[in-house]
């Protein structure tokens, strides 16, 4: 009888082994390449230069209003004293002799100031940090940018004339907004991973490793329909050892059980839960066999979280011949943004980390050759409340929404202010509480900027930049429709 | 199924009788069999295309004259034929899901949306489906043949064809058969009597070995040996009634006392420090860490510290923002009071905690300067979600469609006023209450206390919703006036818990909090109804002082949690880094490196290698959402979120470590290091130079039975690969433990 029953719940299981095929598909994009095919849309050449976007995803929320500040007292727009007017009795302003100056060309020459710690006096520093990169023409700004489902007035948002992003403030929703590059509805890929869905083939068709390799875990970002991240530690492993199973010596007896470790993960494939686990086992002993050999960087990064995380990038870039890979996607994250309290001590730290390692990069890049095929961006959930949090030594800010992002590489435009305008006529939003740019309304308004930019106007310059063609965009971004300007300039496409 | 039904009874009824003479009356609850039917989609006699009509064909007349040879349109809704169920009352539609791949592999989820009997045929039912997937992973299936499956309490029926769009292109599933009604009977008939002989024996105690195991993988850190054997010996239920009636951890909290936030120069790290230890014990979670594995290792509380460490990973705290080891204590303290209580009663302690109001800024947040944090966090992570839920779980949809927004800024800004003006414990606040206060340190063993004059008199306006309007408007302070310490103090208080009361009483709580522990211990995406049983216990029990414990044991004893084995494809749980870890340990006997006693249970490198640093969460969003979703399935899998291709080697390293190594002892930190005991696989493995009972014993402690025949003989393999000589007995077990951890059949409980 128990045969019976057995042999019954056994055949009805096993027949699910349908999934098998697809999971095992999914490396490295090869079901991407098929479904190129089928298309016939293989035209494109395999591209004979190397590309590479760096996100740096600044987690919990970093306050964009201490990181870009109006430095100069010009009083048709928001000038150092309205800033300082709204954060400094709290004990929130940032000094104005401390910050950094940047000359903005689209602010008709005015001067904007960057955080005292983009400059080269952060303690233990290493290098002379980001903003010594703005007047060399290799950093600019993308301002007031945010979650957007369409383009959206002050009036818009107040009458819900124009549909929000979902969950506006809540961190684990625009986090997926930024990563998933869409707002109107949840999305189980993120736009790096749809990238390589469609790139993968083309581009990397003998590539020994996955289009995108993310340094902190596999974050939505990363994930395609078809492309699984590729996810490692830092530079404090070895590339040799990130993925290396440890116990095998050569004997015989240790060959075979190698030769059962991997076996067990092409079988019992019919729990979907199981085939998951196997898939991306499976990926990691494939990479693991392409990253025996490396060389390592030659410029000195933080030892850091975020220094090492990127350091672990240049050395697979430094590598990326071998791994025979022409465009690559990587993912990077420092946490501890999410500055309810305490904000002028821990932004001040986390900035400062920020841009010795974004300048570590950068240059190891120049040292590696190609500082103009490897750019740098940054990401958040949101920025801040322009009013702030708690007071004296707690204060902070709480969740806003519009944000400024900063791009780093030599193959930048010119520094300079990039993004659609306010309703000032700048791209620099008014810095007024209840004002013509706040989600807010009335006494209790808080100061949080409603976007010009939105996401997708912002990474798609990105994904042109780096090879998607204007017509697959929207497989990319479904919403880019939405938004007349999908090219804000600050980088230019491959011709 | 009648013959099922039939011989059930007189085995309840007999251990009823044995239970009076032989036990006390509370711990005589019986086991009753805790396999479900194997539900069995019928097909005409000479096809494996699942008999299905347009849901308006209503089920009268002949099931063998419904012409089967047809596709149905994409979206349109129809109606599948089944049998071999036997439902509980109020069980329904949202018990049962459809899943359907296409040719290219993909998966989908059609809605069930109906279900009804099939008048003539007492034991077939019909399921309404609505041929749309809603799992949205990969958006519509390709037109043309589908293999569909129907899922139930995780048992999957078996795999047939279904045309949608189209009839061709899909080969039947290797073994499928036709399973025209009488055939379907057969097999139903077959079960029932092999089922019907499962009970046939008379005694308490229970003996479904796999089911046991299985149970206790979801309600411990790992089954041991003894514990297996116990509750073999008692039963599921008498062993939960104990569990319930333990009192705290058996090995009790450290006893910390509370630190300047500025650690004195005996106890900053430096070689001067009294004790060399202090920092270490005072300063960082390491005591808390200790604390904790050494109750999962070798605790009997193992029900309460499982359900702990669930919580843990709901109200998150963590030791990144937690300065004092007393700080963190004092917290679990605070939950674990709860644990088997009511929820409205942690939900007050968890808010006046100090280090939930340090994490999430309550501590600072005043009148002048309000702070959002833990206001929006004890709505959206703790207890209610973004969107409006079903009692089942699933998202109520507007007209068009979209999910419900719970709440907006608006709700945030006016619960922040209410959660205002509270701090750490301060002597000197109006009728504060803080006899653990230390001169010089911040006294986080004590509720907070409330500043009054921080304290927001305004009026607010909280969380709306069906039955909200009890709780849901806070009037300002007075009349006429508020402004001594001896009005505001009352008012902010019963502020407080009028607040309380209106995010408790909001319909998503019972859904939000059954389903995130029916995720932490049985499986990870259950079906609605699931949900929805455990929804309807939590909410049962809403006044009462053991609601907790009412709903944790049906949780754990429900038909969709219990069973020999589970075969729908979608059940289980990838084993988080904690349990992977306390699994090994605990199935394989851990000891001291001499054997002579107990590991020191330093033991927190291995699940942080693997991104689950014990009382270090990354951030208050958990080491992982309960909301994630496997890549490429549109399968909740939690776990999933941390399991990379870094951290699936990290898994193999720490099976490697573990078993091919030890933890050696070092003063201070591993006093006594930590090994597997490995003595009695080598007994067996030495006994049997062909390898089979290694493997039996691998099957029965690791994988609960449900070892496959492929799984087994890729062991063997690479088992008998070494020589059988005495000398290598060790190395087969070794290979063999290795082999069976390492495997993703392994990571994953189901």
């Amino acid at each position: 009888m128990k045969q019976d029953r057995r042999e019954f719940l056994m055949r009805s299981g096993c027949a699910l082994g349908m999934t098998a095929l697809a999971t095992q598909m999914r490396h490295f994009g090869l079901m991407s390449a098929m479904a190129q095919e089928a298309k016939s849309e293989r035209s494109d050449v395999v591209p004979n230069d190397y590309r590479a976007l760096v996100c740096v995803f600044l987690a919990g929320g970093n306050d964009g209003n201490n990181t870009l500040i109006p430095n100069h007292n010009d009083a048709t727009i928001s000038n150092y004293g309205v800033y300082s007017a709204a954060r400094s009795a709290q004990g929130l302003a940032i000094a104005q002799a401390s910050l950094l100056p940047i000359t903005v060309p689209r602010m008709g020459g005015l001067t904007y100031g960057l955080h005292p710690s983009f400059g080269p006096g952060v303690a233990g520093a290493i290098n002379n940090g980001i903003h010594e990169l703005w007047a060399q023409g290799k950093m600019c700004a993308v301002t007031n940018v945010g979650t957007l489902v369409a383009p959206m007035t002050r009036a818009q948002y107040q009458n819900g004339s124009v549909r929000k992003p979902y969950q506006l403030y809540s961190h684990s929703d625009q986090v997926g907004q930024y990563q998933g590059g869409r707002s109107d509805t949840e999305s189980f890929t993120g736009w790096g991973g749809r990238v390589a869905d469609l790139r993968t083939s083309p581009d990397n068709p003998s590539g020994l490793i996955p289009m995108i390799t993310s340094i902190s875990g596999a974050q939505l970002f990363t994930a395609g329909q078809t492309t699984l991240p590729l996810a490692i530690a830092d530079s404090g492993t070895s590339l040799a050892n990130v993925l290396n199973p440890q116990g095998f010596s050569s004997s015989a007896a240790n060959q075979a059980r190698l030769a059962a470790f991997n076996s067990l993960r092409t079988i019992d494939l019919s729990s979907q839960v199981v085939a998951a686990a196997s898939d991306i086992t499976n990926e990691a002993m494939q990479a693991n066999a392409a990253l025996q050999t490396s060389q390592e960087v030659t410029v000195v990064f933080p030892n850091t979280s975020l220094g090492r995380q990127l350091k672990q990038v240049a050395r697979l870039i430094k590598k990326r011949t071998d791994l025979s890979i022409n465009r690559q996607v990587f993912f990077v994250q420092i946490g501890g943004f999410d500055t309810h309290n305490g904000q002028i001590t821990t932004q001040a730290a986390q900035l400062g980390d920020v841009s010795q390692s974004m300048r570590a990069f950068y240059d190891e890049m120049v040292a590696q050759g190609v500082a103009d095929k490897v750019t740098q961006f940054t990401m958040a959930d949101f920025s801040r409340t322009f009013n702030p949090a708690s007071s004296g030594g707690n204060v902070g800010s709480d969740h806003a929404w519009a944000n400024y992002h900063f791009v780093v590489g030599g193959g930048i435009t010119s520094a300079d202010f990039f993004g659609i305008n306010t309703s000032n006529g700048t791209p620099f939003p008014t810095l007024t509480m209840n004002g013509p740019d706040d989600a807010d309304n009335g006494s209790n308004a808080r100061g949080r900027w409603i976007p010009t930019t939105s996401v997708e106007q912002y990474a798609g310059t990105l994904a042109r930049w780096f090879g998607v063609p204007a017509g697959n965009l929207s497989s990319v971004f479904p919403l880019i429709g939405n938004f007349s300007n999908t090219d804000l300039g600050f980088l230019v496409p491959p011709a | 199924m009648v013959g099922r039904l039939l011989g059930a009874a007189p085995r309840v009824l007999l251990t009823a009788m044995v239970a009076v003479f032989f036990v006390g009356s509370a711990l005589a609850d019986s086991d009753p069999d805790p396999n479900s039917p194997t539900p069995i989609l019928l097909t005409s006699p000479d096809s494996t295309r699942v008999l299905a009509t347009d849901s308006s064909v209503r089920g009268k007349g002949s099931l063998e004259r419904i012409a089967n040879n047809r596709a149905f349109d994409t979206g349109s809704k129809i109606a599948l034929y089944f049998t071999n169920v036997a439902l509980m009352p109020g069980e329904g539609a949202n018990a049962f899901r459809v899943y359907a791949s296409d040719s290219e592999g993909h998966f989908y989820r059609f809605p069930v949306v109906g279900l009804g009997r099939v008048a003539g045929y007492p034991d077939v039912y019909r399921a309404t489906v609505i041929l749309t997937d809603d799992m949205k992973f990969w958006g519509a299936p390709r037109p043309g043949d589908l293999n569909v499956y129907l899922a139930w309490r995780g048992l999957a029926s078996n795999v047939v064809k279904l045309g949608v769009g189209g009839m061709d292109g899909i080969k039947d599933v290797p073994g499928t058969f036709p399973t025209p009604l009488a055939t379907a009977r057969a097999i139903a008939a077959t079960q029932a009597k092999e089922m019907g002989n499962e009970d046939s024996y008379g005694g308490v105690g229970y003996r479904w070995s796999s089911d046991r195991m299985r149970f206790l993988e979801q309600a411990t850190f790992g089954p041991t040996q003894t514990l297996d054997a116990r509750v073999r010996r008692i039963g599921l239920r008498t062993w939960l009634a104990e569990q319930f009636e333990s009192n705290y951890a058996d090995f009790p909290y450290p006893d910390i006392p509370l630190m300047p936030s500025t650690a004195p120069t005996t106890c900053d790290g430096g070689t001067d420090d009294v004790p060399l230890t202090c920092r270490r014990d005072r300063y960082t979670q390491y005591p808390v860490q200790i604390w904790f594995f050494k109750n999962a290792l070798y605790g009997e509380s193992q029900l309460r510290l499982r359900v702990n460490w669930a919580l843990n990973q709901l109200w998150v705290i963590s030791g990144n923002d937690t300065q004092q080891s007393s700080h963190m204590i004092a917290y679990q303290q605070a939950i674990d009071k709860n644990i088997f209580g009511n929820w409205r009663q942690m939900m007050y302690d968890v808010t006046l905690n100090p280090a939930m109001g340090n994490y999430l800024d309550m501590i600072r947040s005043t009148r002048t300067n309000p702070n959002e944090n833990y206001p929006r966090e004890i709505m959206q992570l703790f207890n209610i979600g973004l969107f409006m839920l079903n009692q089942d779980g699933t998202l109520q949809l507007d007209g068009q469609g979209n999910p419900i927004p719970t709440y907006d800024q608006t709700t945030v800004t006016n619960l922040t006023k209410v959660f205002t003006g509270w701090r750490d414990c301060r002597t000197s606040d109006f009728q504060a209450n803080c006899p653990n206060a230390v001169p010089g340190s911040p006294d986080y063993k004590d509720n907070m206390s409330l500043n009054t004059g921080s304290h927001d008199l305004t009026a607010k306006t909280l969380l709306t919703y069906p039955g909200s309007s009890a709780t849901m408007n806070v009037a300002a302070c007075g009349p006429p006036t508020c402004n001594t310490q001896a009005t505001i103090y009352p008012y902010a208080y019963a502020s407080l818990n009028q607040a309380l009361d209106n995010i408790y009483n909001h319909p998503n709580v019972a859904p939000f909090v059954s389903k995130y522990l029916i995720q932490q211990l049985v499986t990870g995406d259950p079906s609605p109804a699931y949900v929805g049983r455990i929804s309807a216990v939590f909410n049962a029990n809403r006044t009462s002082p053991t609601q907790m414990k009412e709903v944790i044991k049906a949780i754990l004893l429900d038909p969709e949690a219990r069973g020999d084995s589970k075969t729908d494809p979608n059940y289980g749980k990838l084993r988080e880094p904690v349990q992977l870890t306390t699994n090994l340990y605990r199935q394989l006997g851990v000891t001291s490196v001499d054997g002579t006693t107990q590991s020191d249970a330093n033991i927190s490198r291995y699940p942080r290698a693997m991104s689950q640093n014990p009382f270090y969460s990354p951030t208050v969003f958990n080491f992982y959402p309960p909301s994630y979703v496997i890549p490429g399935t549109s399968l909740l899998g939690p776990e999933f979120a941390i399991f990379n291709t870094g951290t699936a080697i990290a898994r193999a390293n720490f099976a490697n470590s573990a078993v091919y190594g030890r933890i050696n002892v070092s003063q201070p930190d591993t006093p006594n290091g930590t090994q597997l005991y490995l003595a009695d696989l080598e007994a067996i493995s030495n006994a049997d130079a062909t390898g089979n009972k290694l493997l039996d014993e691998m099957n029965n402690r690791f994988m609960h039975g449900t070892m496959s025949s492929q799984m087994r003989s890729t062991i063997l393999t690479a088992v008998t690969a070494i020589s059988s000589t005495p000398a290598n007995a060790k190395a087969r077990a070794q290979a063999a433990v290795y082999l069976t951890v390492t495997s993703s059949q392994y990571q994953v409980q189901r």
